[in-house]
């Protein structure tokens, strides 16, 4: 047994806990799963089927832990699992899949197939199966601070253009602010429009925050390629930032997956809870207007929707915060007709946007979300995550539809009433 | 455990009983059918019961007496219809259907070896249509299971006491007997629903249309080798269709009659139906032979489309040609390559990812 | 052979059963599992309660693409359920020689249509598997193992129904023990497993505020 099939096959069985077990011997393989994923639905491929996915984990708990599977080891008439297994799965687990866990939410068994899919992507990382772009991103996470590597001078360097055009202080390293705000790299380089609206709303509704230089990237590449060692160093990165800056809150950015990684996963991957809150900026921005400290001012009138990001939403619970902002700023907001927790991903997520070579593919599995935007005839998208945005630009782009995309954070920004007193 | 204790030698001393009574009533109606019959030969001995027994018979239908048990047919003491029922099941059916049945399966083995498997024009082409959807394979199979259980416990219990009893002894028969009518009743109401929902999925496309007649004129190609023409459905497959449809209502209809005695139908209605039953579904065992036959190893290419629901397209163009021009026209027609990754048989690896997602774009 | 397959054979498979399901369940209740350090939102328990009974339904804008599974899947579950608790000779079986009260057997009618309805389903799911590329593609030597054993206990069952074939009565006893014996180690787990699979997800989405 070669060395990084060994690698591969202990993390798969370090994977194997209580729930691994009931959510495989409790699959009895309907395929319903296959229909929830838009990975099958744009190319009636079965192996894009979610369980299909998981099948190396499958295999290391057929043959260790079940009695047919041990008894067929023993005899020697299993096939002992090979290389070429964890390879096959490489591209079906890391290309073919955005870990929207839409999956989960109809198996009539209720597997968190989503969440044995990244069980499988820790052992795939593990034996060095992992598309070529996401472990390079994760290097550079590691390395430099960002995947896209980015670092401080950038950042400074954008904090002093928007200094200088909305006049307004950028604060950075203020030890003792109420919320710490993180930010992911896309939105430093392609959308910094979105740190120019933090600031705007946050003058506006007086609250103290800053940015940390050594700790304000928030995406996590250990997250999308399945590594929680590289997950729990990025991670505590930014405890440690919040912890010297003694904040009392750390706002996770619209970014997804930097959602999960710094809210849900990450005192998990580090070991241990937060001295701190972790809030979404969404559900920062919901509060500020429902205790009435933010004011806005007219309607946007286009017919626009809400494209819910999925680690956001559905595996994130922030449903409500983005519909109650969008009502106060838009008088023409229309819903699709699967939305919220059931709303279908862009295609993008789950590092899927970070590889090059599932470029077609994502292109493709997009035609989910064109359907969808056909159907309502909208003039602007709105999301709230930087990734889903490119996606869905790069995606209307290849199929000629001229729709608007914009994130909420900076639509709310362009609604506030604006203070003369300044 | 203890009802049976309690139950059988009640029901063997009811089964004795029952066997006295046929057995007396045989021996004692002999002599008159042999009196009407008129044999001249031998000493026509009379029998003392003859007379009591005409006039309980009174004449040769039933008439109704007064019973104190009220129920349909309870006050005809003896139906006289239920002996020329048993003398024609027992004579006719039985002999005709085992005779139909085995010639038939002859005759088609027969075929085979003079006409073997009729090979599709141009071999096949490795492209491939889509015919039926996962919903109508699974009805298909579902009636094609259901009905080949049907047909055998039906046969068990129509053949068996001929041909199973030297076989198998009366023991096991009475057991195989028991447990064929168990499950021909259980399972007939299934067949039904699966027929009707086979109507409701398949009807539109199985009526006849102007071009199938050609198709009956140059015999379905199965005959001789020319070129024949067809839709969706051909002539052939339509009429099969509609055979199954028509007879097995027939089947159906007359089974619930037979089933379910509790409606007011009376005796002779009773034999009407079972033999309506049994003539029309040893014509449905027959042809859905022939059905069989065609679909396996007499076509090339045939069962696929039961089986993954896609077909070659040279096969399309030798059975359907109408259906195939129109799925070219529609550009519905797809690589093998594609056939395959539909099919979940491409491991296609990292390295082949991308042509995966290309080829699925255009 | 009959007091083989009424006596030592029916006290192994049921205690297999009884053995193995248990030990299965423990392993997936009781062990140890890691704490989610995570400040939960909302509670995990009234998750879990939540998915235990939503999962029962379908998501009704993919119904129209998996119709055939919830339709004969419903069909077989809800026949079944009827067969092993309300047949008047189970009932009568099960207060004699197991539970010692018994209950309103289903009237002899109710059986026929529910066992009709059960005989479809498992016909028309047994055949979708094979039918479908996707459960094709996944399902395993299990799967069908499972479907052909409980059809068989079935039909065996039903072919007994008239109870005056000793035969018959053992060869169905004897598929019941089979499938006793296999239950524990195979998917037919998932009749007790899908309990804590629900259960997990459930409290999972439960305590990040979701409605799964």
């Amino acid at each position: 047994m070669s060395e990084r099939l060994e690698r591969g096959l202990s993390k798969l069985r370090s994977q194997i806990d209580p729930k691994v077990k009931s959510f495989f011997s409790s699959c009895v393989h309907c395929g319903i799963c296959a229909e929830s994923c838009l990975f099958f639905t744009e190319t009636r491929d079965p192996r894009y089927t979610p369980i299909y996915k998981t099948e190396p984990l499958r295999k290391v708990w057929q043959q260790e832990y079940t009695f047919w599977g041990k008894l067929a080891s023993k005899l020697g008439i299993a096939a002992p699992i090979a290389e070429q297994d964890l390879a096959d799965w490489e591209e079906l687990v890391y290309d073919g899949c955005s870990m929207c866990g839409r999956c989960s939410m109809v198996c009539p068994m209720g597997i968190d197939i989503a969440q044995i899919i990244f069980k499988v992507k820790t052992g795939l990382s593990a034996a060095g199966f992992s598309p070529p772009d996401l472990a390079e991103t994760t290097q550079r996470a590691v390395d430099i601070g960002s995947p896209m590597g980015v670092k401080l001078p950038a950042l400074q360097a954008q904090i002093g253009h928007i200094e200088e055009e909305i006049n307004l202080k950028i604060p950075v390293d203020v030890e003792g602010s109420e919320y710490m705000a993180l930010l992911s790299s896309m939105e430093i380089m392609y959308f910094p429009e979105y740190i120019s609206a933090l600031a705007k709303i946050f003058h506006q509704a007086g609250v103290s925050w800053t940015l940390c230089s050594d700790a304000f990237e928030a995406t996590n590449s250990g997250l999308q390629i399945g590594n929680t060692e590289v997950a729990g160093v990025l991670v505590e990165r930014i405890v440690a930032g919040a912890e010297k800056l003694k904040v009392k809150n750390v706002i996770s950015p619209e970014c997804g997956h930097a959602y999960t990684a710094i809210r849900w996963e990450g005192p998990n991957f580090i070991g241990r809870p937060y001295s701190f809150k972790v809030v979404h900026i969404l559900e920062l921005l919901d509060e500020l207007l429902q205790s009435g400290r933010l004011k806005t001012t007219g309607k946007e009138s286009s017919r626009l929707t809400f494209h819910d990001p999925c680690s956001i939403v559905r595996r994130g619970g922030v449903e409500t915060q983005p519909r109650h902002i969008l009502n106060a700023i838009a008088e023409n907001a229309v819903e699709m007709t699967e939305h919220g927790a059931m709303n279908w991903c862009c295609g993008g997520g789950g590092g899927v946007s970070g590889n090059e070579r599932a470029e077609p593919l994502k292109l493709k599995v997009f035609n989910r979300k064109k359907s969808q935007l056909e159907e309502l005839d909208v003039e602007t998208i709105v999301t709230s995550c930087s990734n889903c945005r490119l996606v869905i630009e790069d995606g209307l782009e290849a199929n000629d539809m001229e729709i608007n995309i914009v994130g909420l954070t900076e639509m709310l920004a362009d609604h506030l009433v604006v203070d003369n007193s300044q | 455990m203890l009802k049976q204790n309690m139950v059988s030698p009640v029901g063997d001393i009811l089964k004795f009983l029952s066997i006295l009574m046929l057995l007396v009533i045989t021996v004692i109606s002999q002599p008159t059918f042999a009196a009407v019959e008129g044999e001249p030969e031998g000493v026509i001995m009379k029998n003392p019961g003859a007379d009591l027994w005409r006039e309980v018979r009174q004449r040769n239908i039933a008439i109704e007496g007064i019973s104190q048990i009220k129920s349909v047919d309870s006050g005809i003491l003896i139906n006289p219809e239920a002996d020329r029922w048993t003398r024609f099941r027992v004579d006719q059916l039985v002999n005709y259907a085992a005779i139909i049945l085995a010639g038939l399966a002859l005759l088609l083995l027969v075929f085979y070896l003079l006409r073997g498997k009729i090979k599709v024009e141009g071999g096949l082409s490795r492209q491939m249509l889509h015919r039926f959807s996962d919903y109508e394979r699974v009805l298909h199979w579902t009636l094609a299971i259901v009905f080949l259980f049907l047909a055998i416990t039906g046969l068990t219990l129509l053949l068996g006491r001929t041909f199973l009893i030297p076989l198998f002894g009366q023991e096991f028969f009475s057991l195989l007997a028991s447990s064929s009518k168990e499950g021909h009743n259980l399972f007939g109401p299934i067949f039904f629903a699966s027929l009707i929902m086979m109507i409701l999925r398949f009807v539109k496309r199985n009526i006849y249309e102007k071009g199938d007649l050609t198709w009956l004129v140059k015999g379905g190609g199965i005959i001789g080798k020319s070129h024949v023409s067809g839709g969706f459905f051909n002539m052939g497959e339509k009429t099969w269709y509609w055979i199954v449809i028509l007879i097995g209502l027939l089947i159906s209809v007359s089974g619930l009659i037979l089933v379910s005695p509790n409606f007011g139908q009376g005796r002779v209605i009773m034999e009407l139906s079972h033999i309506v039953h049994v003539i029309s579904a040893i014509i449905l065992i027959a042809v859905s032979f022939g059905h069989m036959y065609l679909g396996s190893v007499g076509t090339e290419g045939a069962l696929e489309s039961m089986k993954t629901g896609y077909v070659d397209v040279n096969w399309a163009e030798s059975h359907h040609d109408r259906w195939a021009k129109e799925c070219r026209d529609n550009n519905r027609v797809i690589s093998a390559d594609k056939f395959n990754r539909l099919q979940g048989k491409i491991n296609s690896g990292t390295e082949e990812s991308g042509s995966v997602a290309v080829e699925g774009n255009k | 052979m009959a007091t083989f397959i009424d006596g030592f054979l029916w006290y192994f498979a049921l205690a297999v059963f009884v053995i193995g399901v248990s030990g299965n369940l423990v392993t997936i209740i009781l062990a140890s599992r890691k704490v989610d350090l995570s400040v939960p939102r909302d509670s995990a328990f009234s998750g879990a309660l939540r998915t235990l009974f939503s999962r029962f339904l379908p998501d009704q804008h993919m119904l129209s693409r998996i119709g055939i599974q919830v339709v004969a899947g419903y069909m077989f579950h809800l026949g079944l359920f009827i067969l092993l608790f309300f047949a008047a000779p189970h009932v009568a079986f099960l207060e004699e020689n197991i539970l010692g009260f018994g209950w309103t057997a289903a009237p002899h009618w109710l059986f026929i249509v529910a066992s009709q309805f059960a005989f479809l389903g498992i016909i028309m799911l047994w055949l979708y598997r094979m039918t479908n590329s996707v459960s094709r593609l996944i399902s395993k030597l299990d799967d069908h193992v499972a479907t052909i054993l409980t059809f068989l206990v079935m039909l065996s069952g039903c072919l007994a129904l008239l109870e005056s074939f000793e035969t018959l009565r053992l060869l169905h006893r004897f598929l019941v023990e089979l499938l006793l014996i296999y239950f524990p180690f195979s998917r037919l787990m998932h009749a007790f497993t899908f309990v804590p699979s629900r259960l997990f997800t459930g409290a999972w989405f439960g305590r990040r505020g979701v409605d799964s």
